[in-house]
């Protein structure tokens, strides 16, 4: 992990509030895990605190951050030109493990694509991919993995299944019977309620990467837990303990 | 060459920083960016006598000048502070300022009493801003009676010298240093945190209570070092919005011996090393031997 300088190579606008920026770093930044994240300096003297992202992407200096526009330090961020200075402190947090399965199945909506795109890009084709998002347009996201053949709900109906990626999930689940399967995912909240609610009987091993707001990202603070079943200590920090955690370690 | 060490209650710092309570994990955690042997003093973490879980998230939030934190006092205990991470310190001989709080008196006592002397801990620093269970909830830093009283107990039944560090949020914070002083208090630490909330104007909720720290906490912390170290002499450590050596500097001219840096580090993690480096650095240039020849020299 270090502090490193970057500037932008580019902050493109994918499709609605969806951006994609790129950085180059002036130093590598060490070996990065799918499901690591970054803390990242908004270039806007009026953002003080640095804002978390996963790492969308990383290779040869670059550091690739998908995001959404959803309060000031994004709406600022989405501002940054070319070439504009930053700070990128990173790799941050505990990735994703990935151990010997028959299917992984990464489940995914709307943003949350942002952390496990690289493990997505990582586990190759063992994946069985669900995403889910609003409509057909959203599906510019994930341009890069359509050739992975995801599985895709969208909630108007207007590509693959209508309804959520949840129930899309759930009609699908037979095809995995008497698999070694391991879940992984990254989502709104309510999303991940619904997946557990759906292997609850089999508590299927489940990774899930949690977004949280944060303030140091690496252990400092205390700002960004995460309610935890352990009794005697339940807060655990997402940047330190996290972000990735067992499911059923979550009180959710 | 300027020296910036000090003697603090006796015991040798290498240099007037240490970072604010709960903004540096519980020990190792900056590791990998530098050492905390790096600091003057390390202060821990605020302690109690059982461990506390916290507050619900949000827990943090940014505002242009700052931030809030609504962490809620979440720590392990002081029992296992000692067991699991003061050991570290040890390893690295690298002096202690232990923070501890309660939410009653004799949660107060029972901390102090657990703590050992140490040839490492350099002080107690007594957080006076917590809800007073037994007084309906008003802190216990905001009353000079209240302040009077529970800084005498905790002199009364701990060798290890004692800070108290003050709330800003009161009618005149001279007058609670004044008690505190009566009361046989070692030092002082100002300020502590600012109660503030934010607004979500979308939601039309606020979103977060909490202690606002910050820049925009400098002038406010840099007022009552100034006006405290005028009315008492004991030493001061000044904490409060303080974002690089300049602003350091300010505060040891107001009349603090020390520092403390919070926020400052989540900004820039090596806000502190860099505040070191450029004290020595202002020292040099201006010629000053030791830090004795700008502490307090605004009050001349």
């Amino acid at each position: 992990m270090d502090d490193i300088e970057a500037r932008v190579v580019d902050n493109r606008n994918i499709v609605s509030n969806y951006f994609l920026l790129r950085l180059k770093l002036a130093k590598p930044m060490g070996i990065v895990r799918p499901g690591q994240f970054v803390m990242l300096k908004v270039p806007d003297k009026n953002i003080f605190l640095r804002r978390p992202f996963s790492i969308f992407d990383y290779g040869r200096d670059i550091v690739t951050i998908m995001y959404r526009v959803v309060g000031k330090g994004t709406e600022a961020l989405c501002k940054a030109g070319k070439n504009e200075k930053t700070l990128v402190l990173g790799p941050l947090g505990n990735g994703f493990t990935i151990t010997k399965r028959d299917v992984c199945v990464v489940i995914t909506g709307g943003i949350g694509v942002a952390g496990v795109h690289l493990l997505i890009k990582t586990l190759k084709h063992d994946a069985s991919i669900f995403y889910g998002c609003s409509s057909k347009e959203e599906l510019a996201v994930i341009k890069d993995i359509m050739e992975r053949n995801p599985a895709i709900a969208t909630l108007d109906g207007s590509r693959g299944f209508q309804g959520d990626v949840v129930t899309l999930f759930r009609n699908q689940m037979k095809t995995f019977k008497g698999k070694n399967i391991e879940i992984f995912t990254c989502g709104p909240e309510g999303m991940v309620k619904n997946i557990r609610k759906q292997i609850e009987k089999w508590k299927t091993p489940c990774q899930v990467l949690v977004e949280e707001r944060m303030a140091c990202g690496f252990g400092l603070c205390f700002g960004c837990v995460v309610k935890t079943i352990d009794e005697k200590e339940p807060y655990k920090r997402a940047c330190k303990e996290g972000p990735v955690f067992d499911l059923w370690q979550l009180s959710l | 060459m300027a020296t910036i060490s000090l003697t603090f209650f006796g015991k040798r710092l290498k240099n007037p920083v240490m970072n604010a309570s709960g903004t540096l994990g519980y020990s190792n955690e900056i590791e990998s960016l530098w050492g905390v042997e790096t600091l003057g003093a390390y202060v821990t973490k605020g302690l109690s006598l059982r461990p506390h879980h916290g507050n619900p998230t949000p827990r943090v939030w940014d505002e242009r000048s700052g931030m809030i934190n609504s962490i809620g006092l979440q720590n392990v205990g002081i029992e296992r502070f000692f067991d699991e991470h003061f050991p570290f310190f040890q390893k690295k001989r690298t002096p202690v300022i232990v923070n501890f709080f309660g939410f009653t008196e004799e949660e107060y006592l029972d901390c102090a009493r657990r703590i050992k002397p140490d040839r490492l801990i350099v002080a107690l620093e007594m957080n006076l801003s917590c809800p007073n269970i037994k007084a309906g909830g008003i802190s216990f830093g905001k009353d000079p009676q209240t302040v009077y009283e529970i800084v005498k107990k905790v002199k009364g039944i701990t060798p290890i010298p004692v800070l108290a560090k003050l709330t800003p949020e009161v009618k005149n914070i001279v007058d609670i240093a004044r008690a505190a002083y009566e009361a046989g208090i070692d030092g002082l630490t100002l300020i502590n945190t600012m109660p503030a909330a934010i607004v979500d104007i979308k939601r039309k909720r606020v979103p977060i209570k909490g202690g606002f720290s910050g820049p925009a906490l400098k002038p406010i912390a840099l007022r009552a070092v100034y006006e405290c170290s005028k009315a008492v002499p004991v030493p001061i450590i000044g904490v409060g919005g303080i974002m690089d050596a300049d602003d350091a500097v300010s505060f040891l001219m107001a009349g603090a011996s020390a520092v403390q840096v919070g926020s400052a580090t989540f900004v820039d993690p090596y806000a502190i090393p860099k505040i070191i480096e450029g004290i020595g650095r202002y020292a040099d240039k201006n010629g000053c031997r030791n830090l004795h020849e700008i502490i307090g020299i605004t009050h001349e």
